[in-house]
């Protein structure tokens, strides 16, 4: 299972909402959307569980919410790309985070889930890929800016 | 009372046989769990419940039957010699043999000498014939030195006790036979030279115990050098056990033969089992030990029903009031000066004059003796006396036992590993120095944690201590591939959730049950509040509980 897998072009979106709350609620409707979470409700209980925890942004104007939960099969992601950024994400080097991609795996799949997790953001560091990622016109874009064939493994 | 001709078709031997042994263990075991909650010996019930069927009851028992029991009651015996020697290891005989020598000469001589004054005083005024009034007085003396480990040890092990009074019980009760045995040839010449009807000679009543005791300590020892070689290579337990009661079998069969004495020979095979092989042992001993209850029950239920009280005149109802009387007092102040010049330890000088009122086999085997050597009127009297003093002290002697090693506090501390197991609880053996990680601590610190432990398993705690999860080596494991995220992963993205948690008073057969069915090798200890009280790992589980038995016997020998 890699990240190709657990993207897909319907899960990329822009995100219109400026904060962080209304940001994330906008990316989880996507899973309710596609039907992909029966749960949505403990998604997002979860899902700002673990922000309250600690912020996921990850600086570099990255953030990569993350949750383990029931009813999950494969590890899914979200990738949602916000033009004028979000201000209060709390992000560790206090910069406004622009590229947030949600990651929801299996109760029981630690080890799909960490190494997802490690292998979207090394990916997401690559040189160029966040500009790239940035300056995508639309959610197209932005989903073959992020599975540029030569750049994402497997 | 019911006759007994209502019910002739009990008398059928071979129906009869099978149903009463099924009716003996079943009633007696019954009665004993009834006697227990109680709080009286078990082994009460088994005697009362044989009285019941027996000649003094409802006499459903056959004297053909009890005959034809009687190679059983040998067996019941020989398991308990065999129990019995397996306890008298070199190391308890080195340390204690020299007290055990002192008591035993003490409680036997006085008790043989104040009965014997005691019977010559008062059957002075009833027997005319002087001559017969000491030999009465004699070999009732003689036969009163005479301690019964079966009701005794029976105690001793079904409330578990351990420490120095119970390793004096049973040393004397195992030496007791000895002792008896040689004052009773000595009381039986003096007899049959007073009565005029001695036969055999003087040097061979003396000589005869010697052989007697001799030829037993070899034959069990002997016995139980070429089992310890056969049994060491022996792994199935099946197999240790059948050999095991087989020897005991060889040797009583052997011992009966020879007319040499049963029980020391059975005794003498444990002795040797016990102390060439103290490892493997061990494990004989306790499947022997598990084999023995319904033999035991069979044994007292069947002694109970051999009881006859329906010849009993006033006269020998005084003569048996006399004996108890002597023989207590006897018994009492012997042990006591006993334990006193030996410098035996606190509890045995207080409570062991309370332990040696037992009385069964040998001492009615001697009377049965004492009947065949002295046919008439001492003969019966002795069988009479000792019968009817034999149910007095086995009714009223365990439960003084009982009392003593529960007032010396030796009650309920023989563990054996299984025991022990059974009653660990999670408490008893939990971890609670185990390394807390708190949800929100980052994974480098996380790690830190973990490089300093050698735990497997990582409980994670919120603040209140509560358990919300655990992060496993695997988990750990997951991370290696994740250098660049030791600041952003955090302990809540590694844990995973708790299969099951035990309860501080979780007993650990069922928190062991519970792991090997879930296939989990920890298991937290939580409280009724969700607070994280301790943390077991099964790979220590096993290694914890034989430390826990290890303090527990090193604590107690220190006494």
């Amino acid at each position: 299972m890699g990240i190709k897998e657990a993207v897909h072009p319907e899960r990329v979106l822009l995100v219109r909402s400026v904060s962080k709350r209304e940001a994330l609620l906008e990316m989880i409707q996507c899973f309710e959307k596609r039907g992909e979470v029966k749960d949505i409700e403990s998604l997002k209980e979860k899902i700002f569980y673990r922000e309250k925890l600690m912020s996921t942004g990850i600086g570099l104007g990255i953030a990569v919410p993350h949750v383990r939960m029931e009813g999950i099969k494969e590890p899914l992601v979200v990738i949602g790309v916000s033009g004028h950024g979000i201000e209060d994400y709390g992000a560790i080097d206090n910069q406004i985070v622009r590229i947030v991609v949600m990651i929801v795996a299996g109760k029981e799949q630690h080890q799909k889930y960490i190494k997802l997790l490690a292998g979207v953001v090394t990916h997401l560091k690559r040189p160029g890929m966040i500009e790239k990622l940035v300056n995508a016109a639309d959610t197209q874009e932005v989903y073959q800016a992020f599975m540029g064939a030569d750049h994402v493994s497997g | 009372m019911f006759p007994a001709d209502l019910f002739p078709d009990l008398s059928m031997p071979h129906l009869s046989i099978l149903f009463l042994l099924g009716l003996a263990l079943f009633g007696g075991t019954l009665g004993g769990k009834l006697f227990a909650r109680m709080r009286i010996p078990q082994v009460v019930a088994y005697i009362v419940f044989g009285i019941i069927l027996g000649k003094t009851g409802l006499n459903v028992v056959t004297e053909e039957t009890l005959l034809m029991l009687q190679p059983f009651n040998y067996f019941a015996l020989g398991l308990i010699g065999f129990m019995i020697g397996g306890e008298l290891k070199t190391q308890t005989l080195a340390r204690y043999g020299r007290q055990f020598l002192a008591i035993l000469m003490a409680e036997g001589l006085i008790t043989f000498f104040v009965v014997t004054g005691l019977v010559a005083l008062v059957g002075a005024l009833f027997i005319e014939q002087r001559g017969l009034v000491w030999a009465l007085a004699l070999l009732l003396g003689a036969i009163a030195s005479a301690t019964a480990p079966a009701a005794t040890t029976d105690v001793l092990w079904e409330y578990k006790a351990r420490g120095p009074l119970t390793t004096t019980i049973l040393g004397i009760v195992a030496l007791d036979d000895a002792l008896s045995l040689m004052l009773f040839a000595v009381a039986a010449s003096l007899a049959s030279v007073l009565t005029g009807s001695g036969s055999g000679g003087i040097l061979h009543l003396f000589t005869h115990p010697l052989v007697e005791i001799g030829g037993a300590l070899a034959t069990g020892a002997l016995s139980g050098l070429i089992l310890s070689l056969i049994i060491k290579k022996q792994s199935q337990e099946e197999k240790i056990l059948a050999l095991s009661l087989g020897a005991v079998l060889l040797v009583l069969g052997i011992a009966i033969t020879l007319n040499i004495d049963v029980l020391m020979a059975a005794m003498a095979l444990g002795v040797m089992i016990a102390n060439i092989t103290p490892r493997k042992s061990r494990e004989i001993f306790s499947l022997v030990e598990k084999f023995t209850p319904p033999v035991y029950v069979l044994f007292f239920v069947l002694f109970g029903a051999k009881l006859n009280f329906g010849n009993v005149t006033t006269f020998l109802a005084g003569m048996v009031l006399v004996y108890l009387t002597g023989r207590t007092l006897g018994k009492m102040a012997g042990a006591a000066l006993g334990a006193r010049f030996s410098g035996a330890p606190a509890a045995v000088k207080k409570y062991l004059p309370f332990c040696l009122f037992s009385q069964a086999g040998v001492a009615i085997g001697l009377s049965i003796l004492a009947g065949q050597r002295f046919p008439g009127e001492i003969g019966n009297i002795i069988v009479v006396i000792i019968t009817t003093s034999t149910f007095f002290v086995q009714i009223l002697g365990p439960p003084m036992v009982k009392m003593a090693i529960i007032r010396a506090g030796e009650a309920g501390k023989n563990f054996t590993e299984e025991d022990l197991i059974r009653r660990t609880r999670a408490k008893d053996i939990m971890d609670t120095q185990i390394p807390l990680i708190e949800e929100n601590m980052p994974l480098r610190k996380v790690l830190a944690i973990v490089s300093e432990h050698p735990n497997l398993y990582y409980p994670v705690v919120d603040p209140n201590r509560k358990l919300i999860g655990i992060i496993t080596i695997d988990n750990i494991k997951n991370t290696f591939i994740t250098t660049g995220l030791h600041e952003f992963l955090l302990a809540h993205d590694l844990m995973e959730s708790v299969a099951f948690t035990a309860e501080p008073d979780s007993l650990m057969v069922d928190v062991k049950a519970m792991m090997q069915d879930r296939q989990v090798d920890y298991c937290p200890v939580v409280s009724r509040n969700g607070r994280l009280e301790g943390f077991l790992e099964s790979r220590s589980i096993q290694r914890l509980i034989s430390r826990r038995i290890e303090s527990i016997h090193s604590g107690e020998d220190r006494t």
